[in-house]
């Protein structure tokens, strides 16, 4: 992006009689042109194209481009975030979703017309700081121009009197510029600041004396470092696409996982990432624990959630306890492991007709109500003999009978937790080796056991009918679902959006100024009268004013209100 | 000298833009460099033997079985064994699991060890498994997938099932991702017993 004002104009303000003596100011401040202007007939389409993708106005479309293109990211569903919400957008829109698809909308940061905005920017953005750079690098070891002959009409200008003779009293003026950091050239030797090249000593023969001084380059600086770390952003960004992840991972209560990829329920990796980029961390779920406002308007609603979890860092390293909490996530390996959701595990145990026990396990059960936590599951045993049993089930934490004697929770915490299960016998399907969800049953080649779903409270063990076997409800654990999230590019970016905030606020904050400083010898005693002019090269935000009459001052010797002046 | 920077600059930036695109080239179509190191089955391309001097080291583990007796992978030091990582809710590990038990069979008597990992499961459906399949060989009560992420080290293990091939110098020989069919691993175990 090239600097807001890109006309070349030297010296806003400076009155065009005036042309600045030296050469040097007549480097343009950007050598873009306006768009609109033609430019050397014949340039090379190639040049010309480079020129259009490198100005702040292409990046400004890019940027906002990005910005819109990442709309659509956010409401539609996408399939690195949640596929089964894709697929049921699918259904729900047969019509529209195939051609969401066809333009990526489904997979936004990853469709190649994301990819090309991305990357359109960042050449935009390569080609505009590296050439300015450059040329910072250049102005900074370039000398401010010759101070302009009529001081007086610059904006700022001030007039003293010094009792030194003029040379001396310029070099006088030099060091208290060059004390306040001033960047200077003078037709006076002072000795102690660089003075222009020899060569140009000859042109003291106007018989006056006179230095320039320049300060602000940090504005530039500031606006490079803005750009250098948006592009350190973009990087980031792009870093944390290819080489981070995002996993997911439903957990009971008293069991562990190891972050490995079959371990996973989900796993979404970068595109340069694979399982084997996985931290090798252990994570047990200790307990869980949810606590709910109990009484008032706003009984029933969640007031903390708390997963006491014991982890190991790496393979055999020592085991450390934590507690996990919403928008407290644990640090494990660089990775952020959050906790999202929790649910109920209501234990079964199902012996089949033969006596045997088939089935021992904390079965998750998905909130179908998260106020209530009323959630569903299913009970698949696909080795009783000699038929297979099913059973599906909703779990209630706090029972109570609803309308026309359905089974109801009242309260989202275990106060009088029940099951109602609804029996079935037959195939489920599962030696045919097609996967299936653990959370659904597939009851096409099953019969129920019984007309009436069957409630069950703690303890209790319902004998199905014609000896089918048995199933008792022997208590409930909880679960917690966790995302693992690894972005290798989230702490560098913050970092550089930190940077460019003070890149952005040193390039408002910071000026180009020019103080310049003409001395001629008094009439007849060996004293000389001084000229200080002043000008803001961007003085966008004022007080330039209070800081030349401050300079002046200083520079005369004297109050700033006796005898500086400003004029206009 | 300033117009020679600047083309210069334009140069540099040019440069730098294809190598960007050659990148991103790389970086999306991605190529598979690893193919030479191995022996595809039966024209699959989930199941592979490797060929020598590119065998993994299978790592070393101890644990329990389901049926709660202690068993360290390295007492099987200078055997072939087919270590199936299962789980008795899978269903593909309820398609496979008859194969297991048959070729377990068949290839006692040339001292091939088979192994199961039962992972995320309890040890009461995973023997009421084994039982109803007819499968007579050890599984390790892997609930948390400790050997599964061990063994993850030395090849990608992305799903259950998986069946590793593990030769007598204690090396991951073979490879079979998803259901096992009967030939492939027949083959499998045959080439790595005749070695």
């Amino acid at each position: 992006m090239t600097d807001v004002h890109a006309p070349a104009s030297v010296n806003p303000g400076a009155p065009p009689q005036t042309p600045p003596e030296g050469g040097g100011s007549a480097t343009p401040d950007s050598p873009r042109r306006p768009s609109g202007v033609p430019q050397q007939k014949n340039l090379p389409l190639w040049r010309w194209a480079w020129r259009q993708i490198t100005s702040m106005r292409t990046a400004l479309v890019l940027l906002f481009l990005l910005a819109l293109g990442a709309i659509p990211g956010s409401i539609i569903p996408q399939t690195g975030n949640d596929p089964a919400q894709v697929q049921q957008y699918f259904i729900s829109h047969p019509a529209l979703a195939p051609w969401l698809s066809r333009f990526g909308l489904f997979d936004v940061y990853g469709s190649p017309w994301f990819a090309a905005i991305y990357l359109l920017l960042f050449i935009s953005l390569v080609g505009c700081v590296v050439p300015r750079t450059f040329r910072l690098v250049g102005q900074s070891r370039t000398p401010p121009p010759k101070a302009p002959r009529f001081l007086g009409r610059l904006p700022h200008s001030a007039t003293y009197v010094s009792p030194l003779p003029p040379q001396e009293a310029v070099a006088a003026a030099a060091s208290v510029l060059g004390g306040h950091h001033f960047r200077l050239r003078t037709n006076v030797s002072t000795g102690t600041t660089p003075s222009s090249p020899p060569g140009k000593k000859a042109d003291a023969g106007d018989k006056t004396f006179w230095l320039s001084a320049e300060k602000g380059y940090l504005r530039e600086a500031g606006n490079l470092l803005f750009h250098l770390s948006l592009l350190g952003i973009l990087i980031c960004v792009a870093v944390g696409g290819l080489f981070g992840y995002k996993a997911d991972k439903l957990l009971v209560e008293g069991q562990s996982y190891a972050d490995t990829p079959s371990a996973l329920d989900d796993f979404y990796p970068g595109r340069l990432a694979t399982g084997s980029d996985l931290a090798p961390f252990d994570i047990t779920l200790n307990n869980f624990t949810a606590t709910y406002i109990t009484s008032g308007q706003n009984a029933g609603q969640p007031a903390a959630y708390n997963a006491n979890v014991t982890y190991t860092a790496t393979s055999g390293g020592a085991a450390k306890t934590d507690d996990l909490q919403v928008n407290h996530p644990l640090n494990v390996d660089g990775v952020k492991v959050y906790l999202i959701g929790h649910g109920f595990a209501p234990v079964f145990s199902v012996t089949d007709a033969q006596g045997k026990v088939v089935y021992d396990q904390a079965t998750p059960f998905i909130p179908a109500d998260t106020s209530t936590m009323l959630s569903d599951g299913v009970v698949k045993a696909p080795n009783a003999a000699p038929e297979q049993l099913g059973f599906m089930g909703v779990f209630v934490p706090t029972a109570v009978e609803g309308s026309g004697g359905t089974l109801n929770s009242a309260f989202p915490a275990a106060e009088n937790p029940a099951v109602s299960l609804i029996g079935y016998s037959g195939n489920l399907g599962m030696d045919s080796g097609l996967p299936q969800s653990v959370y659904q049953m597939d009851t096409t080649a099953m019969t129920k056991v019984a007309a009436q779903p069957h409630l069950m409270f703690p303890g209790q063990t319902w004998k199905l009918p014609n000896g089918l076997g048995s199933i008792t409800f022997v208590g409930y654990k909880q679960w917690v679902s966790l995302t693992a999230t690894y972005d290798p590019g989230q702490g560098p970016a913050l970092a550089f959006a930190a940077l460019a905030l003070l890149g952005i606020l040193v390039s408002f904050v910071v000026r180009r100024r020019r103080v310049f400083v003409r001395a001629v010898a008094a009439d007849g005693n060996r004293g000389s009268i001084l000229t200080v002019g002043g000008l803001a090269r961007t003085d966008a935000s004022g007080g330039f004013e209070e800081e030349f009459a401050r300079l002046a001052a200083e520079l005369a010797g004297t109050e700033p209100t006796n005898q500086s002046e400003t004029g206009a | 000298m300033f117009k020679v920077r600047r083309r210069v600059v334009v140069t540099a930036a040019a440069v730098l833009v294809v190598l960007l695109a050659v990148g991103v080239a790389v970086t999306f179509t991605g190529g598979d460099s690893q193919a030479s190191d191995r022996k595809y089955i039966d024209g699959s391309t989930s199941a592979w033997l490797y060929t020598a001097g590119h065998r993994p080291p299978a790592p070393d583990f101890t644990g329990t079985t389901l049926t709660g007796a202690p068993i360290k992978f390295s007492s099987y030091k200078g055997k072939v064994v087919v270590l199936n990582f299962w789980a008795s809710w899978c269903p593909p590990c309820r398609a496979e699991a008859p194969t297991l038990a048959v070729l377990s069979e068949k290839y006692a008597r040339d001292g091939v060890s088979f192994l199961g990992d039962d992972v995320n499961d309890t040890p009461t459906n995973g023997l009421s498994f084994t039982r109803s399949i007819g499968i007579t060989y050890p599984s390790v009560n892997d609930p948390s997938y400790q050997v599964v992420q061990d063994f993850g080290n030395a090849v990608l293990i992305n799903d259950t099932p998986t069946t590793l091939v593990i030769d007598r110098t204690g090396h991951i020989a073979g490879v079979v991702y998803g259901a096992v069919t009967y030939s492939e691993l027949d083959t499998m175990i045959h080439d790595v017993v005749s070695q």
